[in-house]
């Protein structure tokens, strides 16, 4: 059975481009009795954003963490580009964490406070090894340019960024690896509206320029709709509804979509 | 008019120099009015409101210049002990997180009761404002705390505290941020709700233009300090006169969008300690020119109420031919 699982992922990858395949995956927290996924499959395709839409406490940042395998799901499996993540050795988990990177929600979070800038991405390429000694600084200058920010930011603490240079800061350290695969969990949430539209303006350069995949969640449906191709909604734990933008938000089949639509302020 | 804010100033302490974070605002809001007040995070929106009761701690800071007439008194020279029938009674605030400002070790009906107006017999005026913030589940549970409740229950119950004592004047800074959008949509329409029924005046302080656009008659947006534009809220959704204010407009995501850059605006906004000369965007604007940089201009109207500190006139021409300097 898990043979064939193996294969027919391995085979989606390789003729529909499948890059990320989930398949009945469940995660519950027994203290709290909830399941905060719920028998949940997708897939990603290559080159795509798929936008994942729901309200906190749904399971949205906990589906991420599964991804990435920072938590331990219960039941169900994840293929990337055919490999199954939960049989995998530590060793090859790393090489594929290399591909599959994530940004966070709170830019002031997810920086340690003591940390200077050139250091925090270079504290990538300690753990990859992906560069070597004599190219680290240019890699790290060309990545801050790449996101915004330029050289004079080498040497300069978190605290001294405002959200949105944080938040550069913490794309930036995603594209450090290279990777193909970026989760997205709420980039733009904790940032005003004018520097979240420069941060998805960047976000939307960087996915056609580097031809990336995201996975892109958030709870906002017009940051959704500004940049993704599909949609999945997802409430308590379980996907509701998913197709492309442009049909989910114009015909909205479950009541919660609908819900979800009519509270926005949308314009 | 029932608050009438002029040139007001306030200041902030820092190591060498006190900083000016609200340099001059002038504001109106009239009885059961809506002002929605915009701007990104420190922009001195925040200070501003809290500066109309006077709530700036003196060892943080203090209202250097101005007049704040309320119900035609000046609030800048009355004594702390007539604040004190003005703060909370008169004027009430709700602010963005509803959780750190109720207070944990006491029930919700224990925090109710404190904040009305009259003490006795509190049960039946306790029942009546549950009912009106969309509470009547709590009703009968005097001994629920805070942290049984849900974020939009709690809002609610601030809300509830901030009407207890009928006010003519309700500051809200960002009540909903923190919520849900379905949560966030019920909240707008309760407010929406009480402010019809108690002909309230409402000063709406938010960094979402969505939120304001949406509740408010009338739109201030401020710019490092200042109120760069202001207006009813139709002039300004659908001919904005400054260049910040477009680019705000231009920064809303909408499900239309389908990955199309935004028209966003460059930069970030300046500190205090390190405004420009001239006009303090103009490092930023896509249509500026070099007069920008000699001297602030003044709030001038454009038309129908609406006016703009803006030397130019930004035509729908103008503004499809100058292109986005900077994307991201």
């Amino acid at each position: 059975m898990y043979q064939n699982n193996q294969r027919g992922a391995a085979l989606r990858y390789s003729n529909k481009m499948e890059l990320l395949i989930i398949d009945n995956l469940r995660k519950g927290f027994k203290k709290h009795k909830v399941r905060a996924v719920d028998d949940v499959s997708f897939s990603v395709f290559k080159g795509e954003v798929l936008g994942l839409v729901g309200e906190s406490g749904c399971g949205k940042s906990t589906l991420a963490k599964l991804v990435l395998r920072l938590l331990g799901a219960d039941k169900g499996s994840i293929f990337y580009k055919g490999k199954d993540l939960f049989n995998i050795s530590h060793n090859d988990m790393r090489k594929t964490r290399k591909d599959l990177q994530i940004i966070f929600q709170d830019p002031y979070a997810s920086l340690d406070p003591r940390m200077k800038i050139g250091k925090v991405i270079e504290e990538v390429y300690d753990i990859y090894k992906n560069v070597s000694e004599n190219n680290r600084k240019s890699k790290t200058i060309e990545l801050l340019e790449t996101v915004g920010l330029g050289e004079t930011y080498l040497n300069r603490l978190p605290s001294e960024l405002s959200g949105g240079e944080r938040q550069r800061v913490g794309i930036a350290r995603a594209l450090a690896t290279d990777p193909e695969f970026i989760i997205c969990d709420e980039p733009v949430s904790s940032l005003d509206i004018s520097v979240q539209a420069q941060i998805l303006n960047l976000l939307i350069e960087l996915q056609k320029r580097k031809n990336l995949t995201y996975l892109f969640i958030s709870h906002d449906l017009g940051v959704i709709g500004s940049i993704c191709d599909r949609v999945m909604v997802m409430q308590s734990g379980k996907l509701i509804e998913s197709g492309s933008c442009e049909n989910v938000f114009k015909n909205p089949q479950h009541q919660y979509t609908k819900t979800l639509l009519e509270s926005a302020l949308l314009r | 008019m029932l608050l009438h804010i002029k040139n007001l100033k306030i200041n902030y302490k820092s190591d060498n120099r006190p900083v000016e974070v609200v340099r001059g605002i002038d504001l109106d809001i009239d009885k059961g009015e809506c002002v929605g007040l915009i701007g990104e995070s420190g922009c001195g929106k925040t200070t501003a409101g809290l500066g109309i009761t006077k709530l700036i701690p003196e060892r943080k800071g203090n209202i250097s210049a101005g007049e704040i007439l309320f119900e035609g008194r000046d609030v800048l020279k009355l004594t702390s002990e007539e604040l004190r029938c003005i703060r909370g009674k008169k004027i009430s605030y709700v602010f963005q997180e509803p959780f750190s400002s109720l207070n944990p070790v006491f029930t919700i009906y224990e925090q109710m009761r404190e904040s009305l107006e009259e003490k006795d017999n509190p049960d039946s005026r306790i029942a009546e404002i549950l009912k009106s913030v969309g509470l009547e589940k709590i009703i009968d549970r005097k001994n629920i705390y805070p942290h049984e409740l849900s974020g939009g229950m709690q809002q609610r119950a601030m809300i509830g505290m901030a009407i207890a004592p009928r006010p003519n004047l309700l500051v809200l800074d960002e009540p909903t941020t923190a919520l849900d959008v379905t949560v966030q949509r019920q909240i707008l329409d309760l407010i929406m709700e009480l402010k019809n029924k108690m002909s309230l005046a409402i000063l709406f302080i938010s960094h979402d233009l969505r939120i304001v656009f949406n509740i408010a008659d009338k739109v201030a947006i401020m710019y490092a300090g200042k109120i760069i534009e202001c207006g009813p809220k139709e002039k300004i959704v659908s001919s904005p006169a400054h260049p910040y204010t477009i680019g705000l407009i231009d920064s809303i995501p909408s499900l239309k969008h389908r990955k199309k850059l935004f028209n966003a605006i460059g930069g970030r906004a300046p500190l205090f300690s390190e405004l420009p000369e001239g006009c303090k965007f103009y490092p930023r604007c896509r249509f500026r020119i070099d007069k920008c940089s000699e001297k602030e201009p003044e709030l001038k109207d454009v038309s129908g109420g609406q006016a703009s500190r803006c030397i130019r006139t930004i035509s729908a021409e103008l503004r499809s031919a100058t292109p986005i300097k900077w994307n991201y």
